[in-house]
């Protein structure tokens, strides 16, 4: 599969790194991902999107679903670093109405107490 | 110049003595928008068959993505096939299923996706054809224009690369014609996808199309740019841009067979 | 002589046709039993939850409509049968009459001809609506093999439920008799009972049943043969609809015929 999922944490915000295509059949990959980190009810997931050219409806549709899981604890769940074709894949659909998207990893560290 | 995505090699078909194509030659590039015109019979539903496996043409090849189409195994032909969407002109949306579960089913049927992220996935797809709410409905309590839009919404469900459209526009009247048309030039736009429609509309092909190929009797008489077109001296292509009907030419003593019978 | 050899030639076709058919229908049977029971091992998945809907359909839905048939027929052979025995003073023996022929013959005769009649009709519809429709086309665009899809499940249900329909028809025809014989015949109860136990050998009933699957192979492929041979709007339809049910009744005949011939010479 050519997609790579990295977790890091750090000060009590989880990353998670992703390269590669986020597609119709890697998209659980990063699902398993998410639901492992959600189930611990971490309160910031941060997911970086730098090295993703491509993603597909499946993978937005994934990350909407971490989204839900981590309001339900009232966690913080937020993109950035999305590509253009990716940003444009958000757009299209209006969901960057609904997700916290931001340029790069200071900006959406920086929100975490606004 | 780049590759094509789509290449068309010597295409014949034949039903028995008659040749519906008459070796036809096509690159289609990625990303474009490619409008096949002609009229009634001219042979350019054949060819979308063609194009989406349904039919096997007598003679030439078909490469989608360099694969081979007309040779390729079943394995290789439903791979292939799984990167394709195809609307249909009666939209052929499944009856015995509501609308979500006719966007669905693609995706639970090839893909790992459970269930819950195929539901938001079709809910966005829904969405994006202006039908969100509507995924409990059946197909026949749609409009023919919303159901027009759920095919898309199922076309698009896989996200194909290549999406054919047969006849977007057919049976619809011209507002939702317009509605379609549009929805397909957005669609185009944001999925970045390579589009292919078989149309005898002239409106809609100078909206969508970036490069058109007029067919004619099993052949192509033009293949070119909107502008080329429009600048275009062939008979036939004037004919059809500018709506002429054909000459009515009477044969007195053919016309009198045909009445009578034999003379 | 002009009209002879018209006569002749039309006869020719209409044969050559009826075996085009027929071989047709042969290759599509070929194709369907090789995925029931080759295509699992191959990767192939059988989806047993549109096989569930189908078996609903088919079976759980005919019940009532095969259940009263096959009484009324019990009735009629029992009426019948005591008619002709009464006059020897032998009316007991209509239970080994309508036991052994329910089994052996109208049990599954009867249940093939009315679920033909309602499902291998319906089959024949819907999937030729389906291809009116291009839904047919749709599903092979999706890279979905409408066999796997449609005709599997079908056929599948109707594996399974033509031979359970067979069972329960074979009791609700002998019941069917008891009653004619209790109410009319004033034949008691577990006389009637006693006498149509040791009248029934597991033979007749095997044959039965072997008979039913044979003919739930024969329905559900006339079904579906003509339903994907629908051409032409509605009037196809109903064109392919009528066909289905004509044809599988015939063949369904044709096989019994053939099989009681079998088991009556061997067994």
């Amino acid at each position: 599969m050519n997609l790579e999922i990295n977790v890091e944490e750090s000060n009590g915000i989880v990353f998670l790194h992703i390269k590669g295509e986020v597609d119709l059949y890697s998209s659980p990959d990063v699902r398993k991902k998410i639901f492992e980190i959600v189930k611990h009810k971490a309160p910031v997931i941060l997911v970086n999107l730098e090295q993703v050219k491509y993603m597909d409806s499946s993978g937005v549709a994934t990350l909407i679903e971490g989204l839900q899981q981590s309001n339900k604890y009232n966690g913080r769940f937020a993109l950035y670093g999305l590509q253009n074709n990716v940003k444009e894949v958000f757009e299209l659909t209006r969901l960057d109405k609904i997700f916290a998207i931001y340029p790069d990893r200071d900006s959406a560290i920086g929100k975490k107490d606004a | 110049m780049q590759e094509p995505i789509i290449s068309i090699r010597d295409l014949h078909t034949r039903y028995g003595n008659r040749e519906v194509l008459k070796g036809i030659n096509l690159d289609i590039y990625p990303y474009e928008t490619l409008v096949i015109l002609g009229r009634s019979g001219c042979g350019k539903s054949t060819l979308l068959r063609h194009l989406i496996g349904l039919n096997k043409p007598s003679q030439g090849d078909i490469l989608i993505k360099n694969k081979n189409l007309v040779t390729a195994s079943e394995q290789e032909r439903d791979n292939i096939l799984k990167n394709l969407g195809m609307l249909f002109q009666g939209s052929a949306l499944f009856n015995s299923m509501t609308v979500g579960e006719n966007v669905a089913l693609p995706l639970k049927e090839h893909t790992p996706q459970p269930d819950s992220t195929i539901k938001i996935m079709t809910r966005i797809k829904l969405g994006l054809v202006g039908l969100a709410g509507f995924e409990n409905f059946m197909p026949s309590e749609l409009s023919g224009g919303m159901k027009k839009r759920a095919a898309l919404a199922r076309a698009l469900a896989m996200d194909p690369e290549i999406l054919f459209c047969d006849e977007p526009s057919a049976g619809l009247d011209p507002i939702v014609a317009a509605g379609i048309d549009h929805l397909v030039l957005k669609l185009k736009k944001a999925f970045k996808m390579t589009i292919v429609v078989v149309t005898h509309e002239l409106e809609s092909v100078f909206l969508i199309a970036d490069r058109i190929a007029l067919m004619h009797q099993g052949e192509f008489l033009f293949v070119g740019t909107k502008q080329e077109m429009k600048a275009s001296d062939n008979p036939f292509v004037r004919q059809f841009l500018e709506r002429r009907p054909d000459d009515d030419e009477v044969d007195k003593d053919k016309y009198l067979k045909s009445l009578v019978g034999t003379l | 002589m002009n009209l002879l050899t018209r006569t002749f030639s039309r006869a020719g076709q209409q044969f050559v046709e009826f075996a085009v058919h027929l071989a047709r229908i042969c290759q599509l049977c070929a194709q369907t039993l090789v995925w029931i029971f080759i295509g699992p091992l191959r990767g192939k998945k059988i989806r047993w939850h549109l096989t569930f809907i189908q078996i609903v359909r088919i079976g759980v839905n005919s019940v009532p409509i095969t259940g009263i048939i096959i009484f009324c027929v019990g009735l009629i052979i029992a009426m019948q049968s005591a008619y002709q025995l009464e006059r020897f003073g032998a009316t007991i023996y209509v239970a080994d009459l309508v036991g052994v022929s329910m089994t052996r013959e109208l049990g599954p005769l009867i249940t093939a001809i009315v679920i033909a009649g309602r499902s291998g009709s319906a089959i024949a519809a819907e999937i030729g609506t389906m291809k009116v429709a291009e839904e047919i086309d749709a599903l092979k665009t999706m890279a979905m093999n409408p066999l796997g899809y449609l005709v599997v499940p079908r056929t599948l249900a109707m594996l399974i439920v033509l031979p359970c329909l067979t069972i329960l028809a074979d009791m609700l025809g002998i019941l069917g008799g008891m009653t004619l014989a209790v109410v009319n015949l004033k034949i008691p109860f577990i006389a009637y009972f006693n006498q149509t136990a040791s009248a029934i050998l597991m033979k007749d009933f095997l044959t039965g049943l072997v008979k039913s699957f044979f003919f739930a192979i024969i329905i559900s492929q006339i079904g579906v043969y003509q339903g994907f041979s629908v051409s032409g709007g509605a009037e196809g339809v109903g064109k392919s609809t009528t066909a289905s049910v004509v044809s599988s009744i015939f063949l369904i005949i044709l096989a019994d015929l053939l099989f009681t011939m079998l088991f009556y010479s061997t067994l």
